[in-house]
């Protein structure tokens, strides 16, 4: 008997063909992955398109377009067009991955045709991301274990709550964050609770962080919720590979500034501490929420004045998630919204974007209330006065879903029939129309890149406001370039914001506040606080 | 910089992160799912025993530690076995020690003399061989602890799977004597907690070299091990693979072997040439050719090269970086050179949730003291790592196949038996003699 065949009589196989090939295709995947979650497409689907369009009406007129939105559009279109991270010097404002994004979206937006103004261009990719924000808020709350009922509930006020409408339509980096971070959870709260998952949680919440570096401040809430739903087994390990790539991601940024040369402050350059330093400390606080007069308290009462009831639902029910044991899953988005309430009250400058970070959790929550309540009205364990407490705060909700609901309602139709933005778009249609491409005119953001389009020259012929000096920027870069300042200027456009800044900075933005001086008025668009003024500046004018 | 320069480094880059990458996501394995951990758990059980066993423990200079070995394995809990001890004629000391035991286990414990010359263990092995009676050939050396329900844990496995083949695990558990102690306990544990199950799973397996149970026959029908390789236990294992042996890998913390790491950072350097260069042996005999997939010829190929690729993202992954900082790089060029860092630092992250596992499972404690001496390490042990490939690849090329014996204190043993071996002056003068 020859050795081979004495293999085979042992049950080896001396010359083994290929292992049949048993992968399954990946359409044949979806299919069962479709099927598996049918209801689940079939009650989400007719949402999203609810929420697109919600979302995309009235796109370019409201709200009136802010200042921010134009800041990062143009850097966007800066990191496109010239390959930098922005056309004045890049001085750490925040990181840059936001408008890195927003310049990929460029590319199918150029295909799909452009909108005369950027930062409609911009507010179609935040329909996108506000839209994703909201599948992700059904799954997450799928994933923390709520009926598909209340899950669709989390998603219908995320979408239609005025303060959200409101929000999330404009160009901020928190609304590109958003996703990032509801994603990290969702991965966080993986079913398989798999070591990749915990991976690719913490690269999302590092795209979060590199996104807008607030959400640095979220963090903790999704290694809460990878710590809570990890086994025990293999928690050490999931925590790790969380902490590893968030940590690694994050870490890129200072290595950036360090391969640069502007690690550390010098005496030519900006640097990145000098930039935490100023964003932390030095920058012109906005006082404490608990102040009237304050600008904080302006900015809760805008916030208010949209909504006030997610808010407010959202941070009582976060605080009965803390004691509820049929809450507990929603725990760590209590901390999210404990977090950014101590954030606020922290003093310091608060930024009107900041209540972004909080939308999803108080509509998650409030939605986790109605479902652990139902839950326990109909548990048959459950205490006869616990169901009765149950029962009387179902109906609660329902009543107060009548209460809001039609209020939500009548206040979305309304905000999307309004049209803030135009005093805005017709100022800037005159300044097309009417200035020399020689002439030199000072901005706000928001028109920048749409005059940079219609042909002045973007690094001195146009110009925003707050690069005259240094009371809310670090780049002295506009100022080295032009040593006379305002003079050199012939226009200067006054809008809503321009006026707010000088407002908000008392003794700051001196040179803004020469040229409005030294100018009068050549057209006016647009009524009371909206008005959007050009105005033509007299260099020789009197020295204020 | 020069465009070919900047290529080059990003090239270099890409192909060390990509190295790091996969061995990082090989070596854990075990932990990617609660699912996966369980099912590379070993199952407990406790059926009748239906095999018997012949255990070889060739021993070479081992007077210090054998007595012991053997005196352990007669007693362990099976019915039917056999300790085969294993000695070369010219080794009076060490078959004294054989003799005494087989003297007092007079049932268990035979002594078989291997007159080969020059002797390695491969040629020991083959030597008792024809001499095992029993239906599964288990092999230990000779300063193991072996777990009194080894056998029949292993016994259950043999009759609950198909398998032709059962590896058990090896740890090094002596992790507070050196630094390098504490990083060699890392390698044992993650390979066999982990990475060995990705191999069985895959159907290609470098086998341990101890602790490792292969049916008698199948043994038999492929001429039991290669007498000229240095890793006779790898290159058994890549040859059974390609037959297509079935491997069980058997881990279970309370059931392992315990080892101790060589007793000087020189024992450790010879050890891992060793083995290097029989890793290299083994890529050159091309046995892992017949692999029927091209998916496990990938991965014996990377596997058998692995201690060079080690060897090679070790020192060049700090040079490339140096190279792109001295050089000054554009700064999205520079930034991509720290991409095989990436890797790097995460294993090293890992490795401190290891040690902590580890703790768990051994029921030590890592001070905060070991978790330092872990990552201060990391650097100069990559270093001895890669001066060991070096130096097996330089071996192999000169021709010099020599066994280079590594030497045993006995630090993995209950304190009282490693003083004992230490006061009678033996330890110390084998310690001595070997290096």
């Amino acid at each position: 008997m020859s050795v081979d065949e004495r293999l085979v009589e042992l049950g080896l196989d001396p010359e083994p063909t290929e292992a049949p090939d048993v992968r399954i295709g990946l359409s044949a995947r979806a299919r069962s992955w479709a099927w598996f979650h049918r209801r689940s497409i079939a009650i989400v689907t007719p949402l999203l398109v609810l929420a697109v369009v919600v979302q995309h009406s009235n796109l370019s007129r409201w709200p009136a377009p802010f200042d921010d939105e134009g800041t990062y559009v143009a850097q966007g279109w800066a990191v496109q067009v010239h390959h930098q991270l922005a056309h004045y010097t890049y001085w750490y404002d925040h990181p840059p991955l936001g408008w890195i994004q927003l310049a990929l979206w460029n590319w199918p937006q150029a295909v799909l045709g452009r909108s005369t103004h950027a930062i409609t261009d911009g507010r179609n990719a935040m329909v996108i991301a506000s839209v994703v924000s909201a599948a992700l808020v059904y799954v997450l709350a799928r994933r923390l274990g709520l009926g598909r009922p209340a899950a669709a509930g989390a998603l219908v006020i995320f979408t239609l709550c005025p303060l959200a409408l409101a929000q999330h339509r404009m160009v901020l980096l928190d609304n590109i964050a958003v996703p990032w971070l509801l994603a990290a959870l969702v991965l966080a709260a993986s079913p398989r609770r798999s070591l990749w998952a915990a991976g690719a949680a913490g690269v999302c919440a590092g795209v979060a962080v590199l996104s807008k570096e607030t959400f640095l401040l979220l963090t903790p809430v999704v290694a809460w919720q990878l710590w809570r739903h990890a086994d025990r087994k293999t928690r050490s390990f999931c925590l790790t590979a969380f902490g590893v790539a968030l940590g690694m991601l994050v870490l890129a940024y200072p290595l950036y500034a360090l391969l640069k040369g502007e690690l550390i402050p010098g005496a030519d350059h900006v640097s990145l501490v000098d930039a935490i330093r100023f964003q932390l400390f030095d920058r012109n606080s906005s006082g404490s929420v608990l102040d009237h007069a304050s600008g904080s308290r302006a900015t809760v009462e805008t916030w208010l004045a949209l909504d006030p009831w997610l808010l407010f639902g959202g941070l009582v029910v976060g605080g009965c998630a803390f004691f509820s044991k049929s809450m507990r899953s929603m725990r760590p988005l209590a901390l999210a919204l404990v977090i950014l309430v101590l954030a606020m009250l922290r003093g310091g400058y608060l930024p009107g974007p900041f209540v972004i970070g909080a939308l999803p959790f108080a509509a998650l929550l409030v939605a986790g209330l109605g479902d652990a309540m139902a839950r326990t009205f109909s548990s048959r364990s459950a205490s006869p006065q616990l169901r009765f407490g149950a029962g009387l705060t179902t109906v609660a909700l329902l009543l107060s879903l009548v209460v809001v609901g039609p209020n939500w309602l009548h206040h979305d139709r309304q905000l999307l029939g309004t049209n803030d933005a135009q005093p805005t778009w017709d100022a800037e249609g005159w300044v097309a129309q009417n200035v020399p491409r020689t002439e030199r005119i000072i901005v706000d953001d928001t028109m920048w890149l749409d005059l940079v389009r219609q042909g002045f020259d973007e690094h001195t012929g146009v110009v925003w406001f707050f690069k005259l000096d240094s009371t809310n920027n670090l780049d002295p870069s506009v100022a080295q370039q032009l040593p006379n300042g305002w003079r050199e200027f012939n226009f200067i456009v006054s809008t809503p914001y321009l006026r707010r800044s000088l407002v908000e900075m008392p003794g700051g933005l001196q040179p803004v506040r020469d040229a409005l001086k030294s100018s009068r008025v050549v057209a006016t668009f647009g009524a009371g606080d909206n008005t959007v003024e050009v105005r033509a500046i007299d260099p020789q004018g009197p020295q204020p | 910089m020069t465009p070919i320069a900047v290529i080059g480094l990003l090239l270099l880059s890409v192909a060390l992160f990509a190295i790091a990458a996969a061995t990082l996501w090989w070596m854990l394995h075990a932990w990617r799912t609660p699912a996966v951990l369980r099912t590379t758990g070993f199952e407990v059980r406790r059926d009748e025993p239906r095999c018997s066993f012949s255990l070889l423990v060739p021993a070479r200079h081992e007077e210090a530690v054998l007595g012991h070995t053997l005196d352990q394995l007669a007693d362990l809990d099976h019915p039917s076995f056999e300790v085969l001890a294993i000695v070369g004629h010219d080794d009076d000391g060490t078959r004294s020690v054989a003799e005494a035991s087989a003297a007092r286990h007079p049932d268990r414990v035979r002594v078989v003399v291997d007159q080969n010359w020059p002797k390695n263990k491969p040629k020991a092995l083959n030597t008792a061989l024809p001499e095992c009676r029993g239906d599964v050939v288990g092999v230990f050396d000779a300063e193991d602890e072996v777990d009194r329900r080894l056998l029949r844990q292993v016994d259950t496995c043999f009759t609950t799977t198909d398998a032709h083949v059962v590896q058990g695990g090896v740890q090094l558990v002596n992790f507070q004597s050196s630094w390098y102690s504490l990083r060699n306990c890392l390698e044992y544990f993650f390979w066999f907690r982990s990475r060995l199950h990705l191999h069985a799973e895959h159907r290609f397996i470098p086998l341990g070299g101890n602790t490792v149970f292969v049916r008698r026959d199948v043994l038999q029908a492929v001429g039991g091990w290669d007498p000229e390789c240095l890793a006779e236990d790898c290159e058994l294992g890549v040859r059974l693979s390609a037959l297509g042996a079935r491997v069980e890998v058997a881990y279970d913390p309370t059931l392992v072997t315990r080892e101790e790491t060589p007793p000087t950072l020189v024992a450790l350097f010879k050890q891992r040439t060793r083995w290097n260069q029989g890793f290299l042996q083994v890529l050159r005999k091309g046995e892992w050719r017949r692999l029927p997939t091209s998916r496990q010829r990938m991965l014996a190929r990377y596997t058998l090269a692995m201690p060079f690729l080690q060897a090679i993202t070790g020192i060049a992954i700090p040079i490339s970086l140096l190279a792109m900082m001295r050089f000054h790089a554009p700064v999205p060029i520079a930034m991509l050179s720290f991409l095989p860092a990436v890797p790097t630092l995460a294993t090293l992250a890992f490795e401190a949730a290891g040690l902590r596992e580890f703790g768990r499972l051994y029921y030590v404690r890592p001070r905060a003291w070991d978790y330092v001496r872990l990552v201060a390490g990391t650097f100069v042990y990559q270093v001895i790592l890669a001066a060991a490939a070096i130096r097996a690849v330089a071996r192999e090329l000169r021709g010099a196949r020599g066994w280079e014996k590594t030497a045993h204190v006995g630090a993995h043993r209950a304190p009282s038996v490693a003083t004992i071996d230490l006061r009678d002056g033996v330890g110390a003068s084998v310690e001595q003699a070997n290096l």
